[in-house]
């Protein structure tokens, strides 16, 4: 029971994740993403080795299908895994195992994935994939949240009677550094998607500081007096 | 404003890494941990270049004391940073740069650095200190835990205008290079220890069923079933 976008932002490149579900501290299983070498999940009853296996394939030079296809012939239970993988030129590809449960299944298209399972049904997919559409010029970072919002707001894990709450959340976006541009996690929280919206939109009130003070320090002003700005601002 | 402890347990080679934080979203820029290899931590005024290349310095086979001279020589604000090193053996190094705003130390142990800045005073180093070595038989996560609560209980991060809270922290083990164990995080919240207790506490709960459930699925039962357990309801 998990919903997932993962998507790439065809003017800059960047790839992401965007990730809610029912079990705690997801972000745990979010490591695959690497800078213009690809992006990938295993969930459902997931493969712990798959992402990192995806992505030194994709750095090897695979295209998406052709490392989809490695990690099912590595993987003798690949029958109970849901995975998505999109390689750095946007070729977007998934397989929604019959052994995983509930309403389980993928919307692909150039540059996206939307996937889950354990769900209300197939308008939560396909309001991920919407959700991430909606907004082709906005950062990809926005766009992977606003999909995974669409998803919740669809109906989300659960059955049509019976919700289940998103317990963990997360979002991480690479550009071309060795480490994430955006990384944000909600690791236990009755509502975590509510709760990951609050955090990103905190955070991105800082995100220009944190870069700055990190290239100009002998310029930074104090994060207390940086607050203090901010409160000024919003006053 | 930051104080952390990177470490090795010496039972099972394992490494962690434990920090807290007034700045949000701090599990976030902790990329220098590698099972094997070892973890670089850099904060103050951070260079987030800095542990990515310090992990492929260790990578290589450079010690600790080197890959150190190496981020100096890389860098024009080195003196700005405060860094912390520990390779696969548990030995390890620490820079605490004359830019870095005070109180901030370190202190170097028998497999563990413990490291911050902006704080209350040296005490705070030496609690985190302790709160590691208290239960030496404890699994690396908890004993990085109690480093941390010891540190927010000796005063913690304290600025020009008093104590400054934990707004986020985050605690990270790996024993493996394609995935952590312990991986749990708090990105923005008033008390971000003591929360990251209750996460952490509760994904130790869950912790075996998730690896299990992945490795054969076949025989797994739902999470649904699995919390009923937990809950005692069946």
């Amino acid at each position: 029971m998990t919903y997932t976008i993962l998507g790439r932002c065809a003017r800059t490149g960047r790839l992401g994740i965007g990730i809610a579900t029912f079990s705690i501290t997801v972000g745990r299983y979010c490591y695959g993403v690497k800078a213009m070498t690809g992006v990938t999940v295993s969930q459902a009853f997931a493969h712990e080795r798959n992402n990192q296996l995806a992505l030194r394939l994709l750095a090897q030079g695979f295209s998406a299908g052709a490392v989809l296809q490695r990690l099912m012939g590595n993987d003798r239970h690949a029958s109970y895994r849901q995975i998505g993988v999109i390689d750095r030129d946007g070729t977007a590809v998934a397989y929604s195992g019959p052994g995983t449960r509930g309403w389980s299944g993928h919307v692909v298209g150039e540059n996206h994935v939307a996937f889950g399972n354990g769900l209300v049904g197939p308008e939560v997919a396909e309001a991920i994939a919407a959700g991430f559409l909606a907004e082709p010029a906005a950062d990809l970072e926005h766009r992977l949240l606003c999909a995974i919002e669409a998803g919740r707001d669809a109906g989300g894990q659960g059955t049509r009677d019976r919700h289940k709450p998103e317990r963990s959340a997360a979002l991480r976006v690479y550009s071309h550094h060795p480490y994430a541009d955006i990384d944000l996690r909600v690791d236990l929280h009755a509502t975590a998607v509510e709760e990951l919206r609050r955090v990103w939109t905190e955070y991105k009130k800082y995100e220009t500081y944190y870069r700055d003070r990190e290239r100009n320090p002998k310029g930074a002003i104090g994060q207390e007096a940086f607050m203090a700005t901010l409160r000024a601002a919003e006053a | 404003m930051t104080f952390s402890i990177i470490a090795r347990c010496p039972d099972t080679g394992r490494l962690g890494l434990g920090i807290a934080t007034f700045s949000i979203g701090v599990g976030g820029r902790c990329e220098g941990v590698l099972a094997g290899v070892g973890i670089c931590k850099t904060q103050a005024f951070t260079n987030r270049g800095n542990d990515p290349l310090a992990i492929e310095l260790l990578r290589q086979g450079f010690g600790p004391a080197e890959v150190l001279r190496q981020l100096a020589t890389n860098d024009p604000d080195h003196a700005y940073r405060q860094i912390g090193i520990l390779d696969r053996d548990g030995n390890g190094v620490a820079h605490t740069g004359s830019g870095t705003r005070p109180w901030s130390g370190h202190k170097v142990g028998e497999g563990y650095v413990a490291f911050g800045n902006v704080l209350a005073g040296p005490q705070v180093i030496e609690a985190i200190a302790r709160g590691f070595m208290a239960d030496q038989q404890a699994p690396l996560e908890l004993r990085l835990l109690a480093a941390l609560e010891g540190g927010r209980d000796a005063g913690g991060q304290v600025g020009a205008h008093g104590r400054l809270p934990e707004r986020s922290a985050a605690i990270r083990v790996v024993a493996d290079p394609d995935y952590p164990e312990a991986d749990v995080r708090v990105d923005l919240h008033d008390e971000a220890v003591a929360e990251l207790r209750r996460v952490l506490e509760e994904f130790k709960r869950y912790e075996t069923f998730y690896r299990e459930r992945g490795l054969d699925p076949s025989t797994a039962i739902t999470q649904d079933e699995f919390v009923a357990r937990l809950e005692g309801r069946t």
